[in-house]
């Protein structure tokens, strides 16, 4: 049998890319419907507030409005969130932070729907906000949720932290804080909602996981789940704040009251006060090596500032202490986490789950203890990283493929860290400036568990239908929010079939016509919903064999398409002489394999990614500015699928690692936002991101994936980071322990270091 | 109050009631059913709204509807009435186009650059979208899509 995976790993067009370029696909902020109204939100006043009482009077006289709604319209449960439903759908006693809804004002215009919310009278007793977290944890502080303010917390310990200490020849001890930063999708959150020709109450909105929202808008809603329909095909973005509901309740219980189409679309300053952000984190690290180089010991304590609202709050500390000791083998091991509410924002899911923030504490100590040994960064870390079998921080086996040392090695053999000795720039933009610029190349490592983890529910279905000329539809239920996914599906399939890409076509993220795929999150969809699309593969040509075993009396075995033909021990036979006029459809569910023990929510994960970034930096010493001027990337995503779409998930996370290393940070004051849009909250643009960008795969087969495929995403983004740091500290000898590192910090350790 | 407003659109003569305060990017989603022109920010910092007015780059959502008043406007739509331009192509082949939102933004920018140098450095090109934000490719394919249409068209030039 003939399973050559021609399109596998090949570089092919994506299939949405032509209706994007030519500007013909409609994303949710696009779509109108007649006789719709606009709804707009009427949101809190002041971060933490009691809401004495609303007037809704005012706004209903605006001509053009037609419905005021407030807590006293949600005819289900009030309360939504993915793990703890603890945030209101429209607040009733109390504001926790300044994105919180009180009231929806739906018109027949936008501008009556702005001017209703404006109209509408709320009395609040304002409030201290909390925006401390460790004081926010301290005994007797007030407390924002009935359960106190931490949400949660978690402590592991492994070996014996005190004797490893006594054995280590170098201990480095440091506190780092990293900000809190905004996705910045490009669209911001937006939707339809209208009752469809079979009165399913129809939400056509922004989103990631199509069923979770459908649960929670009929929980909200007080609805049966066969009542609701939840659609989100294509979305502009998401990064994980997409996650979290956003507009799909509030556009849901607008046109439940009115019976009428409805439409929304946040402004930008909306989107950033309202949804969910990157958790700010405040991190101590104490790290031991011995004087081979062999790190013996880890102790890591994270304070999260989860917000408002929990969110994803809990399951990304576990990630951030999952990952506290890194892809390392350590024997001893300390961590403790506690994600804290306040009345700062809110946080939740974003690339990288909280490996991101504790990549950037552990990676620098990492080059710390190599300086501090006179070992080579990278050898430093090659001899400490895990190998499949090795007991990982928490002390669970790694039993998936650990391709760790391979995109290390790799790193070695790049021309980007064997240069890294050269002290000045080459050749610098501006030869004047020559003696005051510092190059300097910098390295990290890094793993990222793959998919949900233990004790959440990950599986993956998928629908495939085939038609009597030979075409295929497959339907998956996961969002394409650019990652790709979508045409990695079809080249999963096509590999398998031996079917071209031009017979096979896909229909996404649909709760009527597609099955439960999962989650758009967690790097998992290649992995997870790919397998699904093998599975379901294998069981066509399964079926298809047994169906012409019994009509045409083949032997028994699968059959193979070919063209509008059947192919089997039987020879050939038309596909329609089988068929007649009907489709066939097949569906298949795979369950992601899960870690031997739980140890909370979601942790551990059994599989991993896995990547080594070098960066490069050109620091200007005169002005303090930064400049990224190269980065590789060394990631091993075991077998890659779709070579562009591999090499477009790296590069932009080396644009949002540069971002997250540099420049981004949500700026509040007393819980109020400083920064509201792109001019205060800054994003690389395409002079912050070097051209030289290079992308390695290192491609260690994962057996339990499609070909042997892991997820890239979130690999993609979390080393580069710490990379950068590294890199500047290395070029200037200055060492930065808080993010984005801008040229006032620049200038200002300069001078410290000077004096 | 509103105002009647007459502009060529993509080629064809068009006519609007706008509001005096109304901006372009609104006109065009709106009123024109265009919504390949997209709104990433309202203030000019993101390039999503970008369309060429009399060939020119502009932001819509800076642009006063009214300014366009017996002006040209150009936009993604317009560049792809025939089928896709070669622009639009190479963003096709270098794989420049992930989510798609900043992308008609993009090709409109990447236009710009190629109306205004035959031959643009890589330097040029990079200047010339710096102000259109792009959250997921992180440029690179984008940059190429642009070079890679730059140098067919210079090809097609001299092979004239
Ligand atoms: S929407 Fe016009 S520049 Fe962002
Ligand atoms: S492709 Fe998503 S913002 Fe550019």
């Amino acid at each position: 049998m003939d399973k050559t995976p021609s399109v596998v790993g090949a570089r092919v067009k994506r299939i949405d890319a032509e209706d994007k370029v030519a500007g013909r696909t409609l994303y949710p902020s696009d779509k109108t419907l007649p006789g719709m109204l606009w709804v707009e939100v009427v949101r809190a006043a002041h971060p933490h507030a009691r809401i004495r009482e609303i007037d809704v009077k005012p706004a209903l006289e605006v001509p053009g409005v037609v419905r005021v709604l407030t807590h006293r319209d949600v005819p289900g449960e009030n309360a939504f969130g993915i793990q703890i439903q603890d945030m209101p759908v429209l607040c009733f006693d109390r504001v926790r932070y300044l994105g919180d809804a009180v009231a929806l004002v739906g018109a027949e215009t936008r501008q009556a729907a702005r001017e209703g919310a404006r109209r509408v009278r709320v009395d609040y007793e304002v409030l201290e906000p909390i925006t401390d977290p460790e004081a926010a944890m301290a005994p007797g502080a007030v407390a924002l949720h009935p359960k106190g303010n931490i949400m949660h917390q978690g402590h592991f310990e492994k070996g014996d932290l005190a004797a490893g200490f006594a054995c280590c020849a170098v201990i480095v001890e440091n506190d780092y804080s990293v900000p809190m930063i905004d996705h910045a999708f490009l669209e911001t959150e937006a939707g339809i909602s209208y009752y469809d020709e079979h009165g399913r109450l129809t939400v056509d909105a922004c989103g990631q996981y199509i069923y979770r929202d459908q649960t929670q808008i009929a929980r909200a809603l007080g609805l049966p789940l066969h009542q609701v329909r939840v659609m989100a095909p294509i979305v502009g973005g998401a990064f994980g704040g997409k996650d979290e509901v956003t507009v799909q309740i509030h556009l849901a219980l607008m046109t439940f009251h009115t019976q009428r189409p409805c439409r929304m679309v946040a402004t930008r300053e909306e989107s950033i006060v309202s949804h969910t952000k990157r958790h700010p984190v405040k991190m101590s690290y104490k790290t031991g090596a011995d004087r081979q180089g062999n790190l013996l010991c880890v102790q890591a304590r994270f304070v999260a500032d989860t917000g408002a609202y929990a969110s994803l709050g809990g399951p990304v500390l576990n990630v951030m202490m999952e990952h506290a000791a890194g892809p390392y083998r350590v024997p001893n091991v300390k961590v403790d986490g506690y994600a804290v509410y306040t009345n700062n924002g809110f946080s939740g899911a974003f690339r990288g789950f909280g490996c991101t923030q504790a990549c950037v504490g552990l990676e620098s100590q990492m080059d710390l203890m190599a300086a501090a040994l006179r070992l080579d960064p990278l050898k430093f870390r090659e001899q400490n990283v895990l190998h499949k079998g090795d007991l990982a921080g928490l002390g669970y086996p790694m039993t998936c493929e650990v391709g760790a040392g391979r995109t290390v090695r790799s790193a070695q053999r790049g021309a980007l860290y064997r240069s890294r000795r050269r002290r000045a720039p080459a050749k610098p933009a501006t030869p004047s400036l020559k003696p005051y610029l510092r190059r300097g190349v910098g390295v990290a490592t890094q793993m990222q568990g793959l998919g949900l983890g233990i004790g959440i529910p990950d599986y993956a279905e998928v629908g495939l239908d085939l038609r009597p000329d030979g075409t295929l539809q497959l339907r998956a239920g996961t969002n394409e929010i650019g990652q790709g996914a979508y045409t990695a599906y079809l080249q999963i399939l096509s590999g398998r079939l031996g079917v071209p890409l031009s017979r096979l076509s896909m229909v996404g993220a649909d709760t009527a016509l597609t099955p439960d795929s999962g989650t758009t999150t967690a790097s998992r969809t290649i992995f997870a919903v790919g397998k699904a699309v093998e599975l379901a593969a294998e069981k066509l040509e399964r079926v298809l064999g047994e169906r012409a075993e019994r009509a045409f009396g083949w032997a028994p075995g699968p059959a193979r398409l070919q063209g509008d033909q059947l192919a089997g021990s039987g020879g050939r036979r038309p596909l329609r002489e089988l068929l007649g006029d009907e489709e066939l459809s097949v569906q298949a569910v795979f369950h992601v394999p899960v870690a031997e023990r739980e140890m909370g929510d979601g942790l551990p994960h059994r599989f991993y990614s896995f990547g080594t970034h070098v960066a490069e930096v050109e620091v200007n010493t005169l002005t303090g500015e930064i400049a990224v001027t190269a980065v590789e990337a060394h990631l091993d995503g075991g077998k890659v699928i779709s070579r562009t779409g591999f090499e477009g998930q790296s590069e932009g996370g080396i644009a949002q690692g540069i971002g997250y290393a540099l420049m981004e940070e949500v700026r509040l004051e007393g819980g109020r936002f400083l920064t509201t849009n792109f001019h205060t909250y800054v994003i690389p643009t395409s002079l912050d991101v070097p051209e030289d960008l290079r992308t390695v795969p290192v491609e260690v087969r994962e057996p339990e994936g499609p070909y042997g495929a892991k997820g890239i995403s979130e690999t993609a983004m979390v080393g580069v980071t710490p990379a950068v740091l590294n890199a500047i500290a290395d070029a200037l000898g200055v060492r930065f322990f808080r993010l984005p590192v801008r040229a006032e910090d620049v200038l200002a350790a300069l001078q410290e270091k000077k004096t | 109050m509103s105002l009647t407003i007459h502009f060529t659109l993509n080629g064809s003569p068009v006519v609007f009631e706008v509001e005096p305060e109304e901006r372009l990017v609104h006109t065009l989603r709106e009123r024109a059913g265009l919504t390949g022109t997209k709104l990433g920010c309202g203030i000019g910092e993101c390039g999503a709204c970008s369309v060429l007015l009399d060939g020119k780059l502009v932001p819509s959502c800076l642009v006063l509807s009214a300014q366009a008043d017996g002006h040209e406007v150009t936009t993604i739509e317009g560049l792809s009435k025939n089928g896709l331009s070669d622009l639009q192509r190479a963003f096709v082949e270098e794989g420049a186009v992930q989510c798609g939102y900043c992308t008609p933004g993009m090709v409109m920018a990447g236009e710009a650059v190629l109306r205004r140098y035959q031959r643009p450095t890589t330097r040029q090109i990079r200047a010339g979208i710096a102000g259109n934000l792009c959250r997921c490719t992180g440029y690179a394919k984008i940059v190429s899509a642009i070079r890679k249409t730059a140098r067919r068209r210079a090809h097609r030039r001299s092979g004239r």
